[in-house]
C-alpha cells in the first residue's frame, strides 16, 4: 500500500460537502491542479469503508505570518537578508478537491475525514467510472490520452458509446490556434479511434473538412516522432504510423488546370480526387448560395420549375426555338437565353406565371454561381463525387476547401454532409458510423449571425445525427462564440490552452480558478477532456499525430504552381497511364480550345477507363486535317521565235 | 511556555460528566481559565558571581552579520493549560493539561523530533480532602483514568504536615503550581533525553538549571524571557537594562539553592527605544565552561541569528525565537 500524501481537514468555515472536500499535504508532495487522488475514511458506513475519488481543483498556501509588514520588519527590509533566515516559516499547502466518485455511491454524504493517497491507475479507472465500460464483455474504450501524477501513468479512455453515439455524441475542441492543439488532437484520437473501435460495433470512416492551411494535406505520410511520444502510443496501444487509408478531395482552380489544394504536388496525386458537380447538383443547394434577397417564393419557385421541368429532361414550348435538354449551366443560360427572347418577341411579361423580371433575376443569379464557384461547379455537368454508397471501413476522406471562396466552401460542406445524411439514413453509405471533422465551427455555427444553411445543418447533425451514425467532431478558437446548441449536443469536450478572455467568458465560470489559469497555460500535448463518465474535467497528455505535419508537408512537397494546360493534363493522366508523354497530350490537343482539352481530361478522370490515351482522344470532336488544293493543270507556252519583235 | 485558555476538549467533557455523576451538586463552570501562578510571584533583584572579568561589563557580541549561521539543532518548549471546570460547594475541580516538544531543524524547516515524541498529560485537580467520601471519588477516579486522566490532592499536608485552608482562591493556587510542575517535568525529561544523546546544541524555553543533567550538558542553552527575578542590582542593573541592541553583559554564575549552578549572561536583541527597558532583553543560561567568553560570543551569535523570522503575532516577539513559537504552535495543535 502506499504511504499517504494527505489528510482531509475541514473547519466551520470550510466544511467538506459531498461534492467537495480539502486536505493538506507536505511541501514536496507530488499534487497539483488536476491530480487524482483517493481519501479513505476511517468509519464504515454499513459496514463499509468508505473510497472517496477526487481531483484537485484549488490549491492554497499561506504561512503564520499575520501580516506582510512583519516579513519586511524581521527582515529590515532587506528581501537578501530573509534568504540567511535560520528557519522557513511554518507554510501549509492545501488543497480543495471535486469529488469525482464516492463508493459506496449511497448514502451520499459529506467526505469524511481521512488519509489522502495518490490514485493509482486502477483507482483512475474507478474514479473516472471507466471500469464500466473497460471490463470484460463492454470493451468501448477508446484511448484518448495518459493522465499522469506523481508516478501514475493512467491511460484514460472514453467510452465508444458516449463519443459516437447511441447514448451521447460528438466531440468539441477548443483551443488558441497555432500550438497545435485542435488538428492534432483530432489526428491523435481518428487513429486512436480506428485502431480501438470494436470490431462489433460496425465499420467506422471519417470526413474531414480542411478548412485551412495544409494541416490535413498529408494524413498518410509518416511524421516525427520522439521518444516520449512513442512511449504513449505503446501505453495506449496504438501503433505511431500513418493512416493506411486516405482520400482527398478538391475542386479544381478557377482557370481549371490544376487542382485547388496544397496537396496538388504531382507526387502525392495518386489519391487526390477532382470535386467537381454540375446543375442538378448545385440546385438542389441553390439555397446555401443565394441569400433570403435573392430567393424570395416567385424566385423560389421558378428554381422548383426549373429543377422539377427542365434540368435533365427533354423541354420544348411553343414560345422557345427548340427543344431543350438542359444538363450543364451552359445549357441552362442557353435555356434562359430563349425563354427571355421568345418573350421579348410576343411582348409578354410573363410566362407559366413566372414574371420577365424574376426569370431574368433568377438566370442573373443562377449563371453567377458558375462563376463564383468556378473550379468546382462545371458548365458540361461532368460530376465527381466522394464515394457516397461505397464509402470503407477506417479510411480517412478529406475534402480541402481552404483556398475556396467562402460560397464554394459553404456549398461543398452543405451538400456533402446532406449526402452522408441521407446515405447514412439509408443505411448504403457503406461505413455504420461516421465522423465529420469541421474546424472553425464559430464561422459556420455562429452564437449569433444570420441563420445560414451551413449552420442548421449543424444543428440538425448536433441534435439528431447520433441515431445515424454521423458524429461531429468540431473545432474552434472561441467555444464561447459557437451556438449553444452545437456545443451543448457534444458530449465530449477537448481543451487545450485557452485565450484568457475566452476563459472570463460565462461558459467557464464552472472551472475554478485554478484550473482556468492551468488552462491557459496548457504546453502543446495537453488537454483538459470533458466527457459523460466524467463528473469533472481531466487533464491529459496525447502523444503527437504519426502524420506529417503541414509545415513539413509543405516543405517537402511544395504545391505546384498554375501550369500550362498541356502540363496540367498530363499531370493529371499520368497517373492512371504512366506511358503517357507531353509530345504526346500536345499532339492530341492541339486542335482544341482549353475548354474542350479540360472536358476530356475531367470524363477520363471520371471514367478512368482501361485505355486512357484512347478514351482521352475519343473525347475530341473528329477534325479533318486542311490538305493543299491540287494544283490546275498549265498549258505549255509557246516558244517566242527569237526575231519576233512583238512577242514577250 | 505557552497558557492556553481555550475551552475543553470532548474527552474533558466525558470526564467531567463522569465527575459529575459521582459529585452531586458539583457545578461547571464556563471559561474558568486560571492565570499561571508565577504572574503572582513578586519581582527580584538577587546577586550573582561575575566569572568573566571582576566586574560587570558590557560587551559588544562580536562578528555577527545577516549572514552569521546558528548553531541550534533544535528548540524544546512546554505548554500548559490550567482551567477551573467546576466546583462542589465552593472546592474547586482543575483540569490541568501539560505537553513538551522538541522541534528540530532539517534543512531550514522545523519538524518533530523522531526520538522522543512530544508529551502531553491530562490531569484532575481535587481537594480531596474537601470533598465527599474517597471511597467514591475511587471508583470515579479509575473510570477517568481509563480515559487517561489521572487525579491529584491538592489538599494534601506540607513539609510541615500542615493542610492548606478550605478557601477556593488557596487550592486553586496549589493546583496551577502542580501544573507548573507537571510541565517542568516533562520539559526536563525530554531535554535529558535530548542530552544523553548530544546531537546538536538545543535552545530551550527557559532555564536549565533544574535539571542536573541538562545543567551540564553542554549541548543545552537556556534562554529565559521573563525577568521577574534581575540579576544584579544597584548601577550594575542600569547596565543591564542599558544594553543596547547586539551588547550583552559579563558571564556571571547563577547558583540558586534547590537547582544547579549554570553560567549565565544577559543579552539585547532588539533596539529598545521606544519600549520598556525589557524590551528584546533575554537571559541566557548554558553550563559551566572553561573559556565562558568565546562561549557566550558563541551562542550570543546564534541567539540573535534565531530572531528573525520574527514570532508575531506572539506577543512576545521581541525575546521569542520563532522555534519557539513553532513548538507552541505544535504543542497547542496536539494537546
Amino acid at each position: 500500500m502506499t504511504e499517504a500524501l494527505g489528510r482531509v481537514v475541514a473547519t466551520e468555515r470550510r466544511p467538506n460537502t459531498p461534492h467537495e472536500f480539502h486536505f493538506w499535504t507536505a511541501i514536496d508532495s507530488p499534487v497539483g491542479i488536476g491530480t487524482i487522488v483517493r481519501v479513505d475514511g476511517a468509519q464504515p458506513i454499513e459496514g463499509q469503508i468508505p473510497h472517496i475519488y477526487g481531483i484537485v481543483v484549488e490549491g492554497f498556501s499561506y504561512t503564520d505570518l499575520q501580516s506582510p509588514m512583519h516579513d519586511v520588519l524581521g527582515h529590515d527590509g532587506s528581501p537578501t537578508a530573509a534568504g540567511f533566515a535560520s528557519t522557513e516559516r511554518a507554510e501549509i499547502r492545501l488543497y480543495t478537491a471535486a469529488v469525482l466518485r464516492q463508493i459506496p455511491e449511497e448514502p451520499l454524504q459529506p467526505v469524511p475525514m481521512g488519509q489522502v493517497f495518490l490514485a493509482e491507475e486502477a483507482d483512475v479507472q474507478v474514479a473516472l467510472r471507466m471500469d464500466s465500460y473497460l471490463r470484460e464483455g463492454a470493451n468501448t474504450g477508446i484511448p484518448i490520452g495518459v493522465y499522469r501524477a506523481g508516478g501514475t501513468d493512467a491511460v484514460i479512455y472514453l467510452d465508444a458509446d458516449f463519443l459516437l453515439g447511441p447514448e451521447a455524441a460528438h466531440l468539441n475542441i477548443t483551443g488558441v490556434s497555432g500550438l497545435a492543439t485542435k488538428t492534432s488532437a483530432v489526428e491523435w484520437l481518428l487513429g486512436s479511434l480506428f485502431k480501438h473501435f470494436p470490431d462489433e460495433k460496425g465499420s467506422i470512416a471519417a470526413v474531414c473538412f480542411n478548412v485551412k492551411g495544409p494541416d490535413l494535406c498529408y494524413l498518410d505520410q509518416p511524421g516525427r516522432i520522439e521518444k516520449t511520444d512513442e512511449a504513449l502510443y505503446e501505453k495506449m496501444g496504438v501503433e505511431p504510423k500513418p493512416f493506411e487509408s486516405v482520400e482527398y478531395f478538391a475542386p479544381y482552380t478557377a482557370k481549371g488546370l490544376t487542382l485547388n489544394t496544397f496537396r496538388n504536388n504531382e507526387a502525392l496525386l495518386d489519391n487526390v480526387t477532382p470535386l467537381t458537380w454540375g446543375l442538378r447538383e448545385v440546385l438542389q443547394y441553390a439555397e446555401v448560395l443565394l441569400n433570403k434577397d435573392d430567393i424570395d417564393a416567385k424566385a423560389d419557385a421558378l428554381i422548383d420549375f426549373i429543377t422539377e421541368n427542365i434540368v435533365d429532361r427533354e423541354f420544348s414550348d411553343p414560345l422557345l426555338s427548340k427543344t431543350h435538354r438542359v444538363q450543364s449551366f451552359a445549357d441552362l443560360d442557353a435555356w434562359f437565353r430563349d425563354v427571355l427572347q421568345g418573350m421579348e418577341k410576343k411582348d409578354g411579361e410573363s410566362w407559366r406565371t413566372h414574371h420577365v423580371a424574376t426569370i431574368r433575376k433568377v438566370r442573373n443569379r443562377l449563371s453567377n454561381i458558375s462563376t463564383r464557384c468556378a473550379g468546382l461547379v462545371t458548365d458540361s455537368g461532368n460530376v465527381s463525387d466522394l464515394p457516397f454508397g461505397s464509402f470503407a471501413d477506417r479510411t480517412v476522406y478529406v475534402v480541402d476547401v481552404a483556398n475556396l471562396e467562402e460560397d464554394a466552401q459553404d456549398l461543398i460542406f452543405a451538400r456533402i454532409v446532406s449526402k452522408l445524411r441521407e446515405h447514412l439514413e439509408r443505411r448504403d453509405l457503406g461505413v455504420k458510423h461516421l465522423v465529420v471533422f469541421v474546424d472553425e465551427l464559430n464561422k459556420y455555427a455562429p452564437g449569433d449571425g444570420p441563420d445560414t444553411y451551413v449552420r442548421k445543418m449543424l444543428l440538425d447533425i448536433a441534435e439528431r445525427g447520433r441515431y445515424l451514425g454521423l458524429v461531429l467532431f468540431g473545432a474552434q478558437q472561441f467555444r464561447s462564440q459557437v451556438h449553444r446548441r452545437v456545443v451543448g449536443n457534444s458530449g465530449t469536450g477537448l481543451f487545450g490552452r485557452m485565450d484568457p478572455d475566452e476563459l472570463s467568458t460565462p461558459g467557464y465560470a464552472v472551472l475554478s480558478p485554478a484550473t482556468r489559469t492551468k488552462l491557459a497555460t496548457l504546453e502543446k500535448g495537453q488537454l483538459m477532456i470533458r466527457h459523460p463518465h466524467f463528473t469533472q474535467p481531466i487533464f491529459v497528455r496525447f502523444p503527437r499525430p504519426s502524420v506529417m505535419q503541414g509545415r513539413e508537408g509543405s516543405e517537402r512537397y511544395p504545391q505546384s504552381s498554375e501550369v500550362s494546360l498541356e502540363a496540367a493534363v498530363l499531370r493529371a493522366l499520368r497517373p492512371l497511364d504512366s506511358t503517357i508523354t507531353l509530345p504526346w497530350v500536345q499532339e492530341i490537343t492541339a486542335l482544341y480550345s482549353p475548354e474542350e482539352v479540360i472536358r476530356a481530361r475531367n470524363a477520363t478522370l471520371l471514367a478512368r477507363p482501361e485505355n486512357v490515351k484512347g478514351y482521352f482522344a475519343s473525347q475530341f470532336r473528329k477534325i479533318i486535317p486542311a490538305q493543299a488544293a491540287p494544283r490546275p493543270m498549265v498549258g505549255s507556252i509557246k516558244s517566242v521565235p527569237e526575231n519576233d519583235p512583238y512577242g514577250f | 511556555m505557552l497558557v492556553s485558555n481555550s475551552g475543553p476538549d470532548a474527552a474533558s467533557r466525558a470526564a467531567l460528566r463522569s465527575l459529575m455523576e459521582r459529585l452531586p451538586g458539583m457545578s461547571a463552570v464556563e471559561g474558568g481559565s486560571i492565570e499561571p501562578a508565577m504572574s503572582s510571584d513578586p519581582p527580584l533583584l538577587r546577586s550573582a558571581k561575575i566569572v568573566e572579568g571582576s566586574s560587570l561589563r558590557v560587551v559588544k557580541v562580536p562578528d555577527f552579520t545577516r549572514r552569521t549561521v546558528s548553531g541550534f539543532g533544535a528548540f524544546l518548549d512546554g505548554t500548559q493549560q490550567v482551567r477551573l471546570v467546576a466546583h462542589h460547594f465552593g472546592m474547586p475541580v482543575v483540569f490541568g493539561t501539560v505537553a513538551a516538544g522538541v522541534r528540530i531543524r532539517v534543512n531550514r524547516r522545523l519538524i518533530t523530533w523522531g526520538h522522543e515524541p512530544p508529551r502531553v498529560e491530562r490531569k484532575i485537580y481535587l481537594p480531596l480532602r474537601y470533598l465527599p467520601p474517597l471511597a467514591e471519588i475511587r471508583d470515579a477516579n479509575r473510570e477517568v483514568a481509563r480515559g487517561s486522566w489521572e487525579i491529584v490532592d491538592t489538599s494534601t499536608a506540607d513539609k510541615d504536615g500542615e493542610y492548606p485552608s478550605q478557601h477556593p482562591a488557596v487550592l486553586q493556587e496549589r493546583a496551577t503550581r502542580a501544573v507548573d510542575r507537571e510541565r517542568d517535568r516533562v520539559e526536563d525529561a525530554l531535554a535529558e533525553a535530548w542530552c544523553a544523546r548530544a546531537e546538536a546544541p538545543l535552545f530551550i524555553d527557559g532555564g536549565i538549571s533544574r535539571s542536573e543533567r541538562v545543567a551540564s550538558s553542554s549541548c543545552a542553552v537556556g534562554v529565559i524571557k521573563s525577568h521577574r527575578t534581575l540579576y544584579f542590582d544597584g548601577t550594575e542593573v542600569g547596565k543591564v537594562l542599558g544594553l543596547k541592541k547586539g551588547e550583552r553583559t559579563s558571564v556571571f554564575r547563577v547558583s540558586p539553592r534547590s537547582r544547579n549552578a549554570v553560567l549565565s549572561w544577559y543579552l539585547r536583541l532588539r533596539d529598545e527605544a521606544g519600549h520598556d527597558p525589557m524590551w528584546g532583553l533575554v537571559r541566557i543560561e548554558v553550563a559551566e565552561s572553561d573559556r565562558p567568553t568565546e562561549r557566550a560570543d558563541e551562542i550570543s551569535r546564534w541567539v540573535m541569528a534565531e530572531s528573525t523570522p520574527l514570532s508575531l503575532p506572539d506577543g512576545r516577539w521581541d525575546k521569542m525565537a520563532y522555534g519557539v513559537r513553532d513548538c507552541e504552535e505544535f504543542l497547542r495543535a496536539i494537546s
